[in-house]
């Protein structure tokens, strides 16, 4: 599964538009009962995480077979002007671009592709920042493909 | 040694123990169970109204007074209810990956009939709007900024000493009576002793927050503009009333995540402050209650820092946080909540 950014640093404006290409390959058409591809935001850090899906798409079998699975699927979104990406000491904010595969025998295949969501300000080059800032972006990863991880089957 | 698997996951820090699957097969089992025992609560109360003596084999001993019948039905329903509702709830949530639940639910609130998210009316997502804090208009400056509901009232300590006490006097007269009558209760006199303390301290916490009620007036904070801008500067007005003869006085600018999570059966707060900007200091300050102690400060907000946000178990908040050492009184720590939004994004209010 390989999810790739338009934006190769992974920093999107708030506001601004995102595209993304992703595409699964070597996996059959017919284990693949689905795939959703979201646009999301989640916590990370000692508290409970939370979630919210800002752009969500769900591709059945029959509209994966017209699309053909191989081939490299667009994903468009304006993106919202909050949350920004923030990484605290107990709270890390973290956006991505998420793509589940639901394979035939109930497993799931997750491969996430995380950006960082900033004010026009942090985009542009600006002044060095005090250290008082909490606003600490770890360096994007850069890596187009995904990491990969599976789940257990869900029921 | 193989382990037995747990019917619960629990969030330790940033690990999960248990398999998540246990814990979701735990809580079915458990609603189905509620469930179930509310069908046979239910039948047999239905079974002894409608057809008792078609029926031998029902004990209907237990249920043969008509307020015992009711109140054995209601049980029954309601488990019924809980157990039936929260398990279709929980089996639903099963088949759909996290996304989805959250896409559904956003569909949800974008439906005409609910309305859309208050936060998502100003186009700030996950920012709380903070119209509260720009309700009161100030006498100095723009807005009169609404303290933080204090949790230390008068009324719990009151009701606590109150009663405490009244308890103690009552043990008193029963261990009083009994050596006047010449039946001594022993065991009853030594528990005066401890109870004697507690009530000593319930009346002594009383005290120390009688006096910090009445002692220290109230604290005014105003400011120039509302929400907050990162690099923006405001005015602010700090007034603090009331008799106090302060050993440390200080205004401070924080930034405070703060993060709820589940340990077992209880939900924890935790609070980490990831900025502290001292805008005020002094020692040695003196109220008098003719005339309040008044200072006119500045903000100067950092670039580059976080908004505010607001999500169902985390949070960053901004707040003015007023705080004095004092003598006689109790010191005090008072919090003005503010709201700041990212940069470029300002949306402008005003009260006038």
């Amino acid at each position: 599964m390989n999810v790739t950014l338009c934006n190769d640093d992974g920093l999107y404006r708030a506001g601004g538009d995102l595209s993304a290409k992703w595409r699964v390959s070597r996996v059959p058409l017919d284990e693949v009962q689905g795939v959703e591809v979201s646009v999301l935001w989640h916590t990370e850090g000692k508290g409970d995480e939370d979630l919210h899906v800002h752009h969500f798409q769900r591709l059945a079998e029959q509209q994966l077979r017209r699309a053909g699975l191989a081939d490299e699927q667009v994903l468009h979104c304006v993106l919202p002007a909050t949350p920004l990406s923030y990484h605290g000491r107990l709270i890390s904010l973290q956006w991505c671009v998420r793509l589940r595969l639901f394979l035939a025998n109930g497993r799931e295949i997750v491969a996430e592709q995380p950006f960082h969501l900033v004010s026009e300000e942090m985009v542009r080059p600006h002044s060095a920042s005090t250290d008082r800032v909490p606003v600490a972006l770890p360096k994007p990863s850069g890596v187009a493909r995904g990491k990969g991880f599976e789940h257990a089957p869900a029921s | 040694m193989p382990r037995f698997p747990k019917p619960w996951s629990k969030k330790r820090g940033k690990r999960i123990l248990g398999h998540a699957l246990a814990g979701e097969a735990g809580e079915l089992t458990f609603y189905a169970g509620l469930f179930l025992i509310g069908v046979f609560g239910f039948s047999l109360v239905l079974i002894n109204e409608v057809a008792p003596e078609s029926v031998s084999q029902v004990p209907t001993d237990a249920l043969s007074t008509g307020l015992g019948t009711w109140i054995f039905g209601i049980l029954s329903l309601a488990s019924m209810i809980t157990g039936g509702v929260t398990l279709l709830y929980r089996l639903a949530r099963i088949g759909a990956s996290s996304e989805r639940r959250s896409a559904i639910a956003k569909m949800a609130g974008s439906i005409e009939m609910i309305g859309p998210a208050i936060d998502d009316v100003q186009g700030l997502p996950s920012v709380p709007k903070g119209s509260a804090i720009t309700e009161s208009p100030g006498e100095r400056l723009t807005y009169r900024l609404a303290v933080e509901k204090a949790n230390s009232g008068i009324a719990g300590p009151a009701t606590l000493a109150l009663l405490w006490s009244s308890a103690w006097l009552v043990l008193l007269a029963v261990v009083v009576s009994g050596f006047w009558n010449g039946q001594s209760r022993w065991y009853l006199a030594v528990l005066l002793v401890p109870f004697a303390m507690i009530s000593v301290w319930s009346f002594r916490f009383f005290l120390n927050q009688f006096r910090q009620f009445a002692g220290i007036g109230p604290t005014i904070v105003e400011i120039s503009s509302h929400p907050l801008i990162p690099g923006g500067q405001y005015d602010l007005f700090i007034s603090q009333s009331g008799r106090l003869s302060l050993k440390r006085l200080t205004v401070l600018l924080t930034c405070e995540e703060e993060t709820f999570y589940r340990q077992g059966t209880d939900v924890r707060v935790d609070r980490h402050e990831a900025i502290r900007q001292v805008i005020y200091k002094e020692r040695n300050v003196a109220v008098d209650p003719q005339g309040p102690w008044e200072q006119q400060l500045q903000i100067d907000l950092p670039d580059n820092v976080m908004h505010s946000f607001v999500g169902t178990h985390n949070a960053i908040r901004w707040k003015v946080v007023v705080s004095g050492e004092s003598q006689p009184w109790p010191s005090f720590c008072r919090s003005f909540p503010v709201v700041v939004h990212p940069p470029d994004l300002s949306l402008k209010h005003s009260p006038r």
